[in-house]
């Protein structure tokens, strides 16, 4: 208590607890909530969100510092926190118990944010009918992925995330004790073939026939970007191995090393997920006459733990298994009349964190808009 | 959009043809006697949309289409439109197109109306310079394509359902294609023997006679044809070939007795299932009705109309006693007019507080407060309706908030005026419910109105409860806009002390119902995000806009508790907050991006622009008058 006392006296906390920097904060967030969705047009949801949301301090016009929206909510964090320490605990009274749980609720909201902004994970599944899967896709993070030849129904993946970033870094792949660096890598690239009589021998490897890789710029929806690189692979004795791969390619590249045959591929991120998930059928409805889909629904079957059962997803009723949860999000068809089914997955730990700071600060909110509209009553009755 | 096009080109390429074929049921001056009542057949159910509706709601929402009206020459548009499939001639010279820029009828070389609405007897010997010009447009990216190119498919698109909705019964009136003059033939196929021009329907309902003929002349030599057999011919390839040029036509008025909620345009079903009795039977009855019309013949019209009716209930696959409620229930809706009542009341409610600042009376007061009270009425009547009618919660289309945003703002409006007794509430219910609902009236210029959701909007207890909640905070915090105006010129009419201080208390009050609102439904929108898609907030730009109104409104009430603003700046920080929320509610969609790009229409942009400089002017003059007493009163003062 005497803890309490003191911060709460201390002059710094004072003064983080004004109430002027809670409405330039709020003013802040107003400004940044508009700017990042008139940007989006430009920019794209996500490269809008990263700079106007996400950052902490962003330049606009390229030369002007500005407060991003996390750095904002920071300050709005720590002024919530001092505020609902000096004035809110330290002198309350029953007339301000909505606006107590109004701000208890909103700093839960704040701490959920911070949460699913470090923890929650978004993947996606695409499957055809019949097929089945236990890992998920990244949307757009990239990963080199590596493994031995082995027995055609089991295969040890190994990878490791790739980007302009990993650039010159040395990966080092433990299954086959050799490192690959990559040399060159573009976020979006077009990939070319060149014709047998053209190839050289020196040309790096690639099994789909690729000989070039041109640079694109990247698209605005980052999920429609194919990423591509040349990397080079590192044997102990010395010898190096260029290999041009590409995202969209789906035939793995095989490099013969030490008298073993090991398989190269460059794919979206792959994530492990609790449970074997196979589509079983996919069905769309329509309204009457119409090219208007009604829903769309797939039967699955989960395996997990060596139980299997049958489970329905559909638009609105999503698969919920542990911390993930999968959704019906579109589909597709080929020319072959084959039906996709793609799913999105979310791992999101702090799931429940929005609905229990959302509920509080609601009833924050009704309480003090009850107990303010009644008491105005009651004191003009008293009056009259 | 190509398709149609091209479909239009050849069907355009048949135009000759057929324009000549139609000539015999109205050749000369022979024109139909039409019907008196058209009650029976405006029930008739059209499957159209994704959506079974009556053909009343379908003949308005097609002449709304065309001419921006619901009526024709002062009648309703199902009689335009039954003129129009029945007795297609005698339309070509209604000025029903409306072509909202003047340089298209000049390029096309037609002398400009003005009303701006041209016939399509005005539009037809310049058809193939519309269709290269509507073509060239339509090469044009949708999103780079300017107002005349937009307008140029628009009104293309309307003459080329013009010319198939004028097409659906070619079945039915005789034509050159079918003449027979042999006395044998025509008793052999069971046709009149006093008639020589017969419809396709006739000749095609005694095929299997044909058929017969057909045999016998296979197995001759084509040297050894009579002429009688030649006729035989001539008619069964006209047959094959009428068939083959009338397909995809609009109005889906026959449900297929196999499949259930496939319905066909007439011409489909002859197609498709022209062997079955029931369609022999239910063209039999269109063609009765047909005939009927043109003898205006009432009785026999509404007896093959009930005919029909009943073969198509027999197929329709749905519950028939359920449908026809349905349908009944929206034709109560579309000539009820309810919101029309709605706005009117509203608007006497408002003018009777003009008057009363004039001259006051007794009277004027509860007959103000009488008339929010009776408009609340037909408004709600009409939201009923629309929920039972398509079976989902009240909110689901762009024009659904117009019209729950007023319901909104009236009802705040009357529990303000119960609480508070000073007019307040009874200009904030006629002010917001009146001028919503003409934005209503306005945006349902589109066509029908009751529409059908995409899949991830169909209905979910997260969604309804979503939408309502929002749309309610829109509305609060639009009421709490108009309080913010009548404080503010209170305050520029020196009104008293007392007075203002209510109208603030009453503003704080509905400000924070607004805000309240908004952050349930802002919420609730992110329970469902979170429930459909796995994520409680995307940035969406509709959730911004969302999250705006709550920052914005929660922004106002901190600047006060930290004195930087006071009454006057609460006020014009509500009157602000109209902006934002016309931001949030439609000013989204103009970026056309998003999960919510719904319900985009091009007059948003302009009409936005429009409220928002106005505002601006508003709340400068305001200021300026403010700021002046203020000066005026410390000036004065020193020799008070």
């Amino acid at each position: 208590m005497k803890v309490i006392q003191q911060i709460v006296k201390h002059p710094w906390v004072k003064t983080l607890a004004s109430v002027k920097i809670t409405v330039v904060c709020l003013f802040l967030l107003f400004i940044l909530t508009f700017w990042g969705t008139v940007a989006q047009v430009e920019q794209g949801l996500y490269a809008a969100q990263e700079r106007f949301f996400a950052s902490l301090i962003f330049l606009a016009k390229g030369f002007i510092p500005f407060p991003g929206a996390q750095l904002v909510l920071w300050v709005l964090a720590v002024n919530l926190l001092c505020v609902t320490m000096t004035r809110f605990v330290h002198y309350f009274k029953v007339r301000y118990a909505g606006i107590l749980i109004i701000h208890f609720g909103l700093l839960l909201y704040l701490l959920s944010a911070f949460v699913i902004f470090h923890v929650a994970v978004e993947s996606n599944i695409h499957l055809k009918e019949k097929a089945g899967t236990n890992v998920s896709s990244s949307y757009m993070l990239w990963e080199l992925a590596s493994w031995q030849q082995g027995a055609p129904d089991r295969r040890t993946v190994h990878a490791y995330d790739v980007s302009a970033s990993t650039v010159g870094r040395h990966l080092k792949y433990s299954h086959g004790n050799f490192t690959v660096t990559t040399q060159q890598f573009y976020p979006n690239a077009q990939a070319y073939s060149a014709s047998s009589d053209h190839q050289s021998k020196s040309a790096p490897l690639n099994a789909s026939g690729i000989a070039l890789l041109q640079p694109k710029e990247a698209v605005l929806e980052r999920e429609k970007n194919i990423a591509g690189g040349l990397f080079e692979v590192h044997v102990p004795d010395g010898s190096t191995v260029s290999l041009l791969l590409y995202g969209a390619d789906t035939r793995p590249t095989p490099v013969k090393i030490k008298g073993k045959n090991y398989y190269f591929i460059l794919q979206h991120k792959k994530y492990p997920l609790p449970l074997t998930l196979q589509l079983l059928d996919f069905r769309a409805q329509f309204h009457p006459g119409t090219e208007t889909a009604k829903s769309y629904e797939s039967t699955v079957k989960i395996t997990h733990d060596g139980a299997s059962r049958e489970v329905v997803i559909s638009m609105n009723n999503p698969l919920t298994y542990k911390d993930y949860t999968f959704f019906q999000a579109s589909y597709a068809l080929d020319a072959f009349g084959n039906e996709y089914s793609t799913f999105a997955v979310v791992k999101n730990a702090g799931r429940f964190l929005p609905y229990v700071s959302s509920l509080m600060t609601f009833l924050g909110l009704g309480i003090h808009f009850l107990m303010a509209a009644f008491g105005v009553r009651n004191k003009k009755d008293k009056r009259t | 959009m190509m398709r149609w096009i091209c479909l239009l080109m050849f069907v355009l390429s048949f135009h000759g043809v057929v324009i000549a074929q139609q000539k015999p049921a109205t050749e000369g001056v022979i024109h139909p006697q039409e019907i008196e009542s058209y009650r029976m057949i405006e029930r008739l159910p059209v499957l159209d949309n994704g959506r079974i509706k009556p053909l009343d709601t379908y003949a308005r929402s097609t002449l709304l289409q065309f001419s921006g009206r619901q009526s024709y020459n002062r009648k309703p548009a199902i009689v335009w439109l039954v003129r129009l499939l029945f007795a297609p001639d005698e339309t070509k010279s209604s000025k029903i197109f409306l072509i909202n820029h003047p340089s298209i009828a000049r390029s096309l070389g037609i002398a400009s109306e003005p009303h701006r609405r041209y016939s399509f007897q005005q539009l037809e010997p310049a058809l193939d310079k519309f269709s290269e010009l509507a073509h060239s447009a339509n090469e044009v990216p949708e999103k780079e394509r300017d107002v005349v190119e937009a307008e140029l498919i628009r009104v293309f698109n309307n003459v080329r359902m013009y010319i198939d909705l004028s097409h659906v019964f070619q079945f039915a009136f005789p034509a050159k294609d079918f003449v027979i003059t042999d006395p044998a033939l025509k008793s052999q196929l069971g046709l009149a023997p006093e008639q020589e021009k017969f419809s396709f329907l006739e000749i095609a309902l005694s095929a299997d006679q044909l058929k017969t003929f057909m045999e016998a002349i296979q197995r001759k030599d084509q040297s050894q044809w009579s002429t009688q057999e030649r006729t035989v011919i001539d008619l069964v390839s006209n047959l094959f070939q009428w068939s083959g040029v009338y397909q995809n036509l609009p109005l889906n008025i026959v449900p297929d007795p196999g499949q259930a909620g496939v319905w066909r345009s007439p011409w489909d079903a002859i197609r498709q299932d022209f062997q079955k009795d029931q369609t022999r039977s239910k063209m039999k009855a269109l063609g009765k009705m047909i005939e009927s019309y043109w003898d205006g013949d009432q009785i026999t019209f509404d007896l093959n109309t009930k005919l029909f009716l009943e073969e198509t209930k027999k197929n329709s696959g749905m519950n028939a006693e359920k449908l026809m409620k349905h349908l009944d229930l929206e034709l109560t809706y579309n000539k009820g007019d309810f919101f029309l009542y709605a706005k009117i009341l509203y608007l006497v409610a408002f003018i009777l507080f003009l008057l009363s600042l004039a001259v006051e009376k007794s009277w004027m007061y509860p007959a103000a407060f009488g008339c929010i009270a009776l408009g609340l009425f037909p408004h709600v009547i009409a939201i009923a309706l629309r929920v039972i009618i398509l079976e989902r919660p009240p909110v689901s289309s762009l024009y659904e908030t117009f019209i729950f945003v007023s319901f909104v703002i009236v009802v705040i409006g009357v529990l303000i005026e119960v609480a508070t007794r000073r007019w307040l509430g009874i200009v904030t219910a006629s002010v917001g419910g009146f001028i919503v609902l003409m934005i209503a009236a306005k945006y349902s210029a589109e066509g029908d109105t009751l529409k059908m959701l995409i899949a991830v909007l169909n209905s979910n207890f997260w969604l309804s409860t979503h939408v309502i909640s929002i749309t309610a905070g829109y509305g609060s915090a639009c009421a709490a806009g108009i309080l913010g105006h009548v404080y503010l010129l209170q305050v520029v009419c020196n009104k008293g002390k007392e007075v203002l201080q209510s109208t603030y208390r009453t503003l704080l009050g509905v400000l924070g119902l607004g805000l309240t609102l908004t952050f349930l439904g802002t919420n609730l929108g992110g329970i469902w995000a979170d429930q459909s898609w796995g994520r409680f907030w995307g940035w969406d730009p509709k959730e911004n806009g969302a999250l705006m109104i709550v920052l914005w409104i929660a922004m106002l009430f901190h600047a006060k508790i930290a004195l930087w603003i006071k009454e006057t700046g609460m006020a014009v920080g509500a009157v602000l907050g109209t902006i934002v929320v016309v931001w949030a509610w439609f000013g989204v969609n103009l970026l056309s991006i998003g999960l919510h790009s719904y319900g985009f229409t091009s007059g948003v942009a302009t009409g936005t622009a429009v409220y928002v400089s106005f505002e601006l002017i508003f709340l400068l003059t305001v200021l300026i008058l403010i700021n002046r007493k203020k000066s005026g009163a410390k000036f004065i003062k020193p020799y008070a």
